[in-house]
């Protein structure tokens, strides 16, 4: 027998929780919108199912999750995957994706007499042409954005989400471009990677 | 206006007439020029448009009156002086336009090149050159930095690059440019709505425009916001004759090192590849040689010449692009080499020995952060020779993050954090990381992944860690339920040891020993050994084991602070002494005299080894202090409903406590031969009244052991000159500053380093400074409200990494004693040496 489906603010909530691995009711509503006390509602629903583990604050994905989403997302986005612009702007992202993960490269590590070194970050021109660089290459990801934006108005926190990080940047705070632990724009966009994929139903070529 | 009122204004000049030291007017990179070409350094000719020219522009929206005129002036003069035409042949004059503020920020335009072309100078160009498929990359690169550079067009350059690719050297030159034009312009045309002008003095006109007005871009302005700079400073543009290094074959363009920038060995280091610019290595479509086999003679003895000469008068390793043009040598950029930390140490031991460098320059030359890397032990050299005889090394991937290291297998982020919790060191395996797994990676000492290369996901996150990573070790198949990672024959159950390099890739069998690389032992030691007696101080560092005493003198320091309740714990005997410290506040028992006994044969048993390891060097032990983690357990409920650790928050509540570790350690001095005196520091004392007490403890052990206080709070500081005894030759008086600190702000002591949440709110400037990297106003006013001849004899102890802005003010307090982790001690002797000459 098949699971039922998710509704619209279930699929929100349980793909937030999915792609953060863990995530609380704050942190979801950031990036989905939903009221807080909502989302406290639909969590508990979702745990019934056996797709979160509610652990005091956190909801965590199960390992049904995924599979679930999958095949909410082949009905909710049917639509979209055969709309033929947006799949050439997703074609177009490949090309930004891989651009993108060269540039992460380069702000962490730099070429030094052949040696892959630990970037310092002693040296603010070249730590200036990397954020140029990663600037203009969200700045490519608005047309795509914009156009997921047309079929689920979800998408776009990613934007909100990037010009927050990247202010960040900009005031100083460095850290955003890279780190694990924070909204950086790494990690904004790989969840956006991850999103869009499921979006589409396609799998992750590393 | 006149011309002559806009050179005396100075709007515009050439490198040749310009005050290097003007770096207002001219800019960073503008100043730089004109002191390499008036150095007599052959640099591609140019001229500046000053700060002030950008002035005018942001005041009044609009080129100044003039200006255009001027500009075309200089053009004009820099035509004659490179022999070269603008806009037409038979030489055509390409020129680069760059901005350069006084103070580097982002949001600045990027650098344009070969600007000048129109159908004119190509044709020329191609017919000088012989090849119109020159020409054409020419025009095309030209055209889409323009578009995108001036005109913000995205850049979609398929079409214009297979066109490109189709042109051959012997194309009608002409007709080539013609189509070629037309079509940037039909693709430019589909995402902006201007176009690039044909007209080259337009062109230049157009650039110098726009890098006036990148100067109010979103991300300059909040930069400037952020830092507090002037928003009416203005840019400078700097527009430079351009060089070829494509034109012919004894043409080229290389980068070259005046030593070596991953090892800091002398000698020319760099590469050059003839006939190409600089932007085809980048694309990586040739690969260059090195300079020694590459270059011509003349030009290699001209560039080896140069390097020296440079080296010798900036006093650095230098990083010089260079272009050569038919055989002539052309410097293009000239900057401090970027180095390894290696290189750094081993570079600046050098300067320093061969005269180039004082003391002072060669120890701004390394940074404590460079200090810190070089120190960290990887693995002895000889034990990774024998694992590879052994065969031991199962696998090589890329490496992702550097790092040496050993652990224990784990085959998921539960398990490792797990493992982690249970206090070994996991190694994670997976076939492909995701953001799933980043709790697992977090806890642990390495990362391998089978898939994926150097900018996969577990590469970047782990380099955001600084943790070890190997990727794209496709040998190896992880199998999740039965638990075990293969590789070739050779199947690792979870839980075995393993260790990876992270630099080369490599995956071991087993665990690695670990050694102090070379590095630190060598050029390192000689460097901070003469920082060390500059500043006159002694080093502490802080052990807890006879293996720790040892890394602390090993590392320079002069001898080790030994925390009581540390070392017992170390030892595995920390409930035993905790019974005996309740033992001791058992009123109502008749336990305490066998407590006392007990207690101090513990500490005794302790600290002999320790002593013994420390042989004659300086060694200061600090009574238990029941505010450090290890003692937490004894904030409970104990006898007489007083928590115990209260009590001994009053250190001498129970004198017996403190008796019981002098006993201890006086015994210990004995047993291990020792004939230098031991000092023994008491924290939280803040009473000249204590201090009576204290010494009166004190008094059996005269010869063997001093005592003296360690001030934790405002009170102690406040009253430190009554608590030090000035009689008493060789006493010491400690402050903690960072538990002072803390104090300040009514934070616990051991808590400033791990506050949950400090690093955003100092970030967001909530405090006006960190204060783990500043000392606080308020705490500078008391320290130096001690008098100066106390200060002179304080000894402060650090916790966490040494900041230079703490070593540094201290020193300048006249403090001369430190004690710190052991990983700090070499930091610290740098940062201390640096103090000694700062203003």
């Amino acid at each position: 027998m098949t699971a039922p489906a998710l509704a619209k603010s279930e699929y929100d909530v349980c793909n937030t929780v999915a792609l953060k691995r863990m995530a609380t009711p704050t942190t979801i509503a950031q990036v989905t919108g939903h009221p807080a006390d909502e989302i406290d509602n639909v969590l508990d629903e979702l745990a019934r199912r056996g797709l979160v583990v509610r652990a005091g604050e956190a909801s965590l994905a199960t390992s049904d999750a995924v599979p679930a989403l999958a095949q909410a997302a082949s009905q909710l986005y049917a639509e979209l995957r055969e709309d033929q612009h947006l799949l050439e702007l997703v074609d177009r992202f490949d090309i930004v994706n891989k651009q993108f993960l060269v540039t992460m490269s380069a702000w962490q590590q730099v070429d030094i007499g052949g040696r892959k070194v630990l970037n310092d970050h002693s040296d603010a021109d070249y730590d200036e042409k990397v954020i140029a660089k990663l600037i203009k290459l969200v700045d490519r990801l608005d047309a795509l954005v914009a156009a997921l934006g047309e079929y689920d108005r979800r998408f776009g926190s990613y934007s909100q989400r990037f010009a927050t990080a990247l202010y960040g940047v900009d005031s100083g705070r460095t850290e955003l471009v890279s780190s694990a632990v924070d909204d950086s724009v790494h990690n904004i966009w790989h969840e956006f990677h991850e999103d869009l994929l499921r979006t589409l139903g396609r799998e992750r070529s590393e | 206006m006149t011309l002559d009122l806009m050179a005396r204004q100075g709007s515009i000049v050439a490198f040749d007439d310009a005050d290097p030291a003007a770096v207002d007017r001219l800019g960073g990179k503008g100043a730089g020029l004109a002191q390499m070409t008036q150095a007599g350094l052959r640099v591609p000719p140019g001229f500046v448009i000053t700060t002030e020219a950008c002035r005018h522009y942001l005041e009044r929206k609009a080129m100044p009156d003039g200006l255009a005129e001027q500009i075309f002036a200089e053009l004009e003069a820099l035509e004659q002086r490179s022999g070269k035409s603008f806009g037409h042949g038979p030489a055509p004059m390409l020129l680069s336009v760059r901005s350069g503020a006084p103070v580097s920020m982002p949001g600045m335009m990027d650098t344009i090149l070969n600007l000048g072309m129109n159908r004119d100078a190509a044709v020329a160009l191609a017919e000088q050159t012989s090849d119109t498929r020159f020409m054409a990359q020419l025009v095309s690169r030209f055209h889409a930095m323009y578009a995108e550079i001036v005109l913000d067009a995205l850049d979609e350059p398929d079409a214009v690059q297979q066109f490109v690719n189709q042109v051959t050297p012997t194309d009608p030159a002409g007709d080539t440019f013609d189509r070629l034009w037309r079509l940037c312009e039909e693709e430019l045309d589909q995402s902006c709505s201007e176009s690039v002008p044909a007209d080259p003095h337009a062109q230049l006109l157009g650039a110098v425009e726009a890098v006036f007005r990148s100067w109010n871009t979103r991300r300059a302005r909040t930069y400037r916001d952020h830092h507090g700079v002037p928003h009416d400073l203005g840019t400078a543009v700097v527009v430079q004759a351009m060089v070829f290094g494509n034109v012919s074959d004894d043409s080229g363009s290389g980068v070259v090192f005046t030593r070596n920038p991953v090892t800091g060995e002398p000698g020319l280091f760099g590469e050059y590849l003839a006939a190409s610019q600089g932007e085809d290595v980048v694309a990586g479509i040739r690969t260059p040689a090195p300079v020694a086999q590459a270059l011509a003679p003349a030009v290699l003895a001209e560039l080896t010449h140069l390097a020296a000469a440079l080296e010798k008068s900036q006093g650095d390793v230098l990083d010089i692009e260079f272009t050569v043009e038919r055989s002539t040598l052309y410097l293009l950029q000239v900057r401090s080499a970027k180095r390894t930390p290696e290189a750094a140490v081993r570079i600046a031991a050098d300067l320093l020995a061969d005269g180039t460098l004082t003391l002072a320059q060669a120890l701004k030359r390394v940074s404590l952060q460079q200090v810190r890397q070089v120190q960290r032990p990887g693995f002895d050299t000889d034990e990774v020779a024998a694992a590879h005889v052994d065969g031991r090394c199962l696998t090589t991937g890329t490496g992702a993050c550097p790092g040496q290291v050993s652990g224990v297998l784990v085959l998921d982020p539960d398990r490792a954090m797990s493992t982690a919790a249970a206090g070994e060191r996991p190694v994670l395996a997976r076939a492909i990381t995701s953001p799933a797994d980043l709790h697992g990676m977090i806890a642990s000492v390495g990362i391998v992944t089978a898939t994926g290369g150097s900018t996969s996901h577990a590469a970047v996150v782990a380099r955001s860690l600084a943790t070890a990573c190997v990727v794209g070790a496709s040998e190896i198949i992880i199998d999740e339920s039965a638990r075990t990672m293969t590789v070739g024959g050779c199947t690792v159950r979870e839980g075995d040891p393993i260790s990876l390099d992270g630099a080369t890739g490599e995956v071991f069998l087993g665990a690695l020993n670990t050694a102090t690389p070379a590095a630190a032992t060598g050029a390192l030691a000689e460097l901070l050994d003469r920082a060390s007696s500059a500043a006159g101080a002694a080093v502490l560092g802080r052990a807890a084991t006879s293996p720790a005493v040892q890394d602390a003198l090993t590392s320079g320091a002069s001898g080790v602070l030994i925390p009581v309740e540390a070392a017992v714990a170390k030892g595995g005997r920390l409930d035993e002494f905790e019974q005996y410290l309740a033992d001791l506040h058992d009123t109502d028992g008749a336990s305490p005299a066998h407590a006392r006994g007990a207690l101090a044969d513990l500490v005794a048993d302790t600290m002999t080894p320790l002593l013994t390891a420390a042989g004659e060097t300086e060694v200061v032990v600090r009574a238990l202090d029941p505010s450090t983690d290890e003692l937490t357990d004894l904030w409970g409920p104990g006898p007489n409903g007083a928590t115990l650790a209260q009590r001994l928050l009053l250190p001498l509540a129970v004198p017996t406590v403190i008796q019981a570790q002098l006993d201890g350690v006086a015994r210990a001095v004995a047993t291990s031969g020792r004939h230098r005196s031991v000092h023994f520091s008491v924290g939280h004392i803040s009473d000249t009244a204590e201090i009576e007490v204290l010494r009166d403890l004190a008094r059996p052990y005269d010869g063997v052991l001093l005592v003296g206080a360690e001030a934790t709070s405002v009170r102690g500081l406040t009253n430190l000159a009554m608590l030090h005894d000035h009689e008493a030759s060789g006493a010491q008086t400690w402050l903690d500053l960072y538990a002072v600190q803390a104090g300040i702000f009514g934070w616990p002591a051991t808590r400033l380093f791990a506050l949950e949440g400090l690093d955003d709110y100092v970030s967001r400037g909530l405090l006006h400074g960190d204060p783990r990297a500043s000392v606080d106003p308020c705490v500078s006013a008391l320290v130096t409200a001690v008098d100066e001849a106390v200060r002179r004899q304080l000894s402060v102890q650090l916790t966490s990494e040494v900041a230079p802005a703490v070593a540094a003010a201290l020193h300048r307090w006249g403090v001369r004693r430190f004690a710190v982790d052991n990983d700090e001690v070499r930091p610290l002797l740098l940062a201390l040496g640096r103090a000694v000459f700062r203003d």
